[in-house]
Protein backbone atom coordinates (compact mmCIF):
# COMPACT_ATOMS: atom_id res chain seq x y z
CA UNK A 1 0.00 0.00 0.00
CA UNK A 2 2.07 3.14 -1.23
CA UNK A 3 1.20 6.37 -0.73
CA UNK A 4 1.13 8.98 -3.46
CA UNK A 5 0.73 12.66 -3.60
CA UNK A 6 -2.27 13.12 -5.92
CA UNK A 7 -3.94 10.77 -8.47
CA UNK A 8 -2.24 12.09 -11.28
CA UNK A 9 1.16 11.36 -9.52
CA UNK A 10 0.05 7.50 -9.11
CA UNK A 11 -1.25 7.23 -12.77
CA UNK A 12 1.97 8.64 -13.94
CA UNK A 13 3.41 5.85 -11.92
CA UNK A 14 1.11 3.13 -12.85
CA UNK A 15 2.17 4.10 -16.18
CA UNK A 16 5.88 3.89 -15.61
CA UNK A 17 5.79 0.61 -14.55
CA UNK A 18 3.60 -1.00 -16.42
CA UNK A 19 1.07 -1.83 -13.49
CA UNK A 20 -2.80 -1.86 -13.30
CA UNK A 21 -4.36 0.53 -10.95
CA UNK A 22 -6.28 -1.53 -7.71
CA UNK A 23 -8.20 0.76 -5.02
CA UNK A 24 -7.55 4.22 -3.95
CA UNK A 25 -8.20 5.33 -0.33
CA UNK A 26 -7.86 9.04 0.77
CA UNK A 27 -5.78 9.07 3.99
CA UNK A 28 -9.19 9.98 5.94
CA UNK A 29 -10.34 6.83 4.68
CA UNK A 30 -6.94 4.93 5.14
CA UNK A 31 -6.87 6.42 9.17
CA UNK A 32 -10.46 4.57 9.41
CA UNK A 33 -9.13 1.46 8.05
CA UNK A 34 -6.38 1.63 10.55
CA UNK A 35 -8.36 2.31 13.75
CA UNK A 36 -10.65 -0.46 12.97
CA UNK A 37 -8.05 -2.78 11.53
CA UNK A 38 -5.62 -2.45 14.50
CA UNK A 39 -5.89 -2.89 18.44
CA UNK A 40 -2.94 -3.22 20.77
CA UNK A 41 -1.29 -6.29 20.59
CA UNK A 42 0.01 -5.93 24.46
CA UNK A 43 -3.52 -6.08 25.63
CA UNK A 44 -3.63 -9.64 27.46
CA UNK A 45 -6.82 -9.99 25.80
CA UNK A 46 -6.03 -9.19 22.13
CA UNK A 47 -6.15 -12.46 19.63
CA UNK A 48 -5.68 -13.06 15.93
CA UNK A 49 -9.20 -12.22 14.03
CA UNK A 50 -10.59 -15.09 12.03
CA UNK A 51 -10.95 -14.33 8.25
CA UNK A 52 -14.71 -13.14 8.79
CA UNK A 53 -13.95 -11.01 11.34
CA UNK A 54 -11.25 -9.44 9.60
CA UNK A 55 -13.84 -9.26 6.55
CA UNK A 56 -16.37 -7.59 8.93
CA UNK A 57 -13.83 -5.16 9.64
CA UNK A 58 -13.11 -3.96 6.01
CA UNK A 59 -16.58 -3.64 5.81
CA UNK A 60 -17.65 -1.26 8.50
CA UNK A 61 -15.08 1.47 7.27
CA UNK A 62 -17.32 0.82 3.78
CA UNK A 63 -14.62 -1.17 2.25
CA UNK A 64 -16.80 -4.11 -0.03
CA UNK A 65 -16.73 -5.56 -3.36
CA UNK A 66 -14.44 -7.84 -4.86
CA UNK A 67 -11.60 -6.37 -4.60
CA UNK A 68 -11.93 -6.24 -0.47
CA UNK A 69 -12.58 -9.90 -0.56
CA UNK A 70 -10.27 -11.51 1.47
CA UNK A 71 -9.35 -15.44 0.84
CA UNK A 72 -11.11 -18.19 1.23
CA UNK B 1 12.17 -16.38 34.46
CA UNK B 2 9.88 -19.14 33.09
CA UNK B 3 9.71 -20.03 29.69
CA UNK B 4 7.45 -17.75 27.36
CA UNK B 5 4.18 -19.10 26.73
CA UNK B 6 2.91 -17.36 23.04
CA UNK B 7 0.65 -13.98 25.05
CA UNK B 8 3.97 -13.40 26.88
CA UNK B 9 6.15 -13.31 24.16
CA UNK B 10 4.01 -11.55 21.95
CA UNK B 11 3.63 -8.65 24.66
CA UNK B 12 7.30 -8.81 25.28
CA UNK B 13 7.91 -8.54 21.34
CA UNK B 14 5.64 -5.35 21.12
CA UNK B 15 6.51 -3.89 24.40
CA UNK B 16 10.10 -3.96 22.68
CA UNK B 17 9.00 -2.31 19.69
CA UNK B 18 6.79 0.67 21.08
CA UNK B 19 9.43 1.04 23.60
CA UNK B 20 12.93 0.72 22.10
CA UNK B 21 11.62 1.28 18.26
CA UNK B 22 12.83 -1.84 16.77
CA UNK B 23 11.84 -5.41 17.76
CA UNK B 24 14.21 -7.71 20.31
CA UNK B 25 16.74 -10.29 18.76
CA UNK B 26 16.47 -13.75 18.97
CA UNK B 27 19.65 -13.23 21.35
CA UNK B 28 17.68 -10.38 23.53
CA UNK B 29 14.32 -12.37 23.89
CA UNK B 30 16.34 -15.24 24.84
CA UNK B 31 18.60 -13.53 27.18
CA UNK B 32 14.67 -12.01 29.03
CA UNK B 33 13.16 -14.91 29.18
CA UNK B 34 16.48 -17.66 30.00
CA UNK B 35 16.88 -19.47 26.80
CA UNK B 36 18.50 -19.68 23.91
CA UNK B 37 18.84 -17.50 20.95
CA UNK B 38 18.03 -20.72 18.58
CA UNK B 39 15.05 -21.80 21.41
CA UNK B 40 13.65 -18.03 20.80
CA UNK B 41 13.61 -18.38 17.18
CA UNK B 42 11.93 -21.67 17.22
CA UNK B 43 9.17 -19.57 19.29
CA UNK B 44 9.27 -17.21 17.43
CA UNK B 45 8.21 -19.11 14.25
CA UNK B 46 5.69 -21.27 16.02
CA UNK B 47 4.21 -17.78 17.27
CA UNK B 48 0.61 -18.07 16.29
CA UNK B 49 -0.31 -14.37 16.25
CA UNK B 50 -1.94 -14.18 12.91
CA UNK B 51 -0.29 -13.78 9.70
CA UNK B 52 1.55 -10.40 10.25
CA UNK B 53 4.41 -11.04 12.57
CA UNK B 54 7.04 -12.50 10.34
CA UNK B 55 10.25 -14.58 10.79
CA UNK B 56 13.21 -13.77 8.02
CA UNK B 57 13.19 -16.91 5.91
CA UNK B 58 17.37 -17.01 6.40
CA UNK B 59 18.55 -15.38 9.97
CA UNK B 60 14.99 -16.49 12.10
CA UNK B 61 15.20 -12.80 13.41
CA UNK B 62 11.68 -10.91 13.38
CA UNK B 63 10.99 -9.57 9.55
CA UNK B 64 8.18 -7.18 10.33
CA UNK B 65 5.58 -7.46 13.34
CA UNK B 66 2.75 -5.84 11.83
CA UNK B 67 2.21 -2.94 11.32
CA UNK B 68 5.82 -2.42 12.28
CA UNK B 69 8.98 -3.12 10.31
CA UNK B 70 12.12 -4.23 11.71
CA UNK B 71 14.39 -2.19 9.46
CA UNK B 72 13.80 1.32 7.63
CA UNK B 73 11.71 1.76 4.67
CA UNK B 74 10.08 5.17 3.48
CA UNK B 75 7.58 5.37 6.52
CA UNK B 76 9.15 6.63 9.45
CA UNK B 77 6.58 7.56 12.20
CA UNK B 78 8.18 9.45 15.40
CA UNK B 79 6.64 9.76 18.42
CA UNK B 80 7.44 11.93 21.39
CA UNK B 81 10.38 9.63 22.76
CA UNK B 82 10.89 7.16 20.23
CA UNK B 83 10.36 6.35 16.60
CA UNK B 84 9.23 3.25 14.37
CA UNK B 85 9.34 2.32 10.60
CA UNK B 86 6.58 1.23 9.07
CA UNK B 87 5.66 -1.15 6.40
CA UNK B 88 3.95 0.72 4.45
CA UNK B 89 1.58 3.45 3.87
CA UNK B 90 -1.58 1.80 5.40
CA UNK B 91 0.91 0.13 8.21
CA UNK B 92 2.38 4.00 8.89
CA UNK B 93 -1.29 4.94 10.63
CA UNK B 94 -1.48 1.35 12.26
CA UNK B 95 1.59 2.17 13.95
CA UNK B 96 0.25 5.77 14.88
CA UNK B 97 -2.94 3.65 16.22
CA UNK B 98 -1.19 1.38 18.51
CA UNK B 99 1.13 4.18 19.68
CA UNK B 100 -1.81 6.06 20.88
CA UNK B 101 -0.25 9.28 21.09
CA UNK B 102 0.17 12.25 18.54
CA UNK B 103 2.76 11.40 15.73
CA UNK B 104 4.89 13.00 13.03
CA UNK B 105 5.23 10.94 9.82
CA UNK B 106 7.90 11.09 7.31
CA UNK B 107 7.09 9.21 4.27
CA UNK B 108 7.29 10.19 0.49
CA UNK B 109 5.73 10.14 -2.56
CA UNK B 110 5.83 6.95 -3.94
CA UNK B 111 6.31 8.40 -7.56
CA UNK B 112 7.77 11.38 -7.44
CA UNK B 113 10.11 11.04 -4.36
CA UNK B 114 8.81 14.21 -2.88
CA UNK B 115 8.90 13.82 0.52
CA UNK B 116 5.52 14.42 2.96
CA UNK B 117 5.37 15.34 6.68
CA UNK B 118 1.99 13.94 8.07
CA UNK B 119 0.38 14.54 11.49
CA UNK B 120 -1.28 11.99 13.01
CA UNK B 121 -3.07 11.90 16.71
CA UNK B 122 -5.73 9.39 18.03
CA UNK B 123 -8.15 12.83 18.70
CA UNK B 124 -7.64 14.40 15.32
CA UNK B 125 -6.70 11.42 12.96
CA UNK B 126 -4.76 12.95 9.83
CA UNK B 127 -5.51 14.98 7.46
CA UNK B 128 -3.79 15.51 4.15
CA UNK B 129 -4.96 15.06 0.38
CA UNK B 130 -2.45 12.39 -0.57
CA UNK B 131 -4.36 9.39 -0.93
CA UNK B 132 -2.92 5.37 -1.38
CA UNK B 133 -3.05 2.97 -3.83
CA UNK B 134 -3.84 -0.73 -2.82
CA UNK B 135 -1.88 -2.55 -5.92
CA UNK B 136 -3.46 -5.75 -5.02
CA UNK B 137 -6.75 -6.98 -4.20
CA UNK B 138 -7.26 -8.34 -0.49
CA UNK B 139 -7.06 -11.98 -1.99
CA UNK B 140 -3.76 -11.43 -2.67
CA UNK B 141 -2.71 -10.04 0.36
CA UNK B 142 -0.94 -12.42 2.07
CA UNK B 143 0.62 -14.26 -1.02
CA UNK B 144 3.91 -12.54 -0.63
CA UNK B 145 3.42 -10.16 2.53
CA UNK B 146 6.73 -8.39 2.20
CA UNK B 147 5.31 -7.61 -1.40
CA UNK B 148 2.18 -6.72 -0.31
Amino acid sequence: MSLFRSEEHLGRWLAANDATRGEVLTLEQTWQLARAWYSDPRDPNWRPRSRDESQAVLASVGLVGDFWELPR
Amino acid sequence: MATPDSVTLRRFVYDEILSRGQPPTAKRIGDHFGIGPSDAKRRLAALKIGKTVLAHPETGEIWMAGPFAASATPYRVVGAHQMWWANCAWDMLGVAVIANEPVRIDASCTDCKCPVTLVASPERGVESRWVVHFLLPARQWYDDIGYT
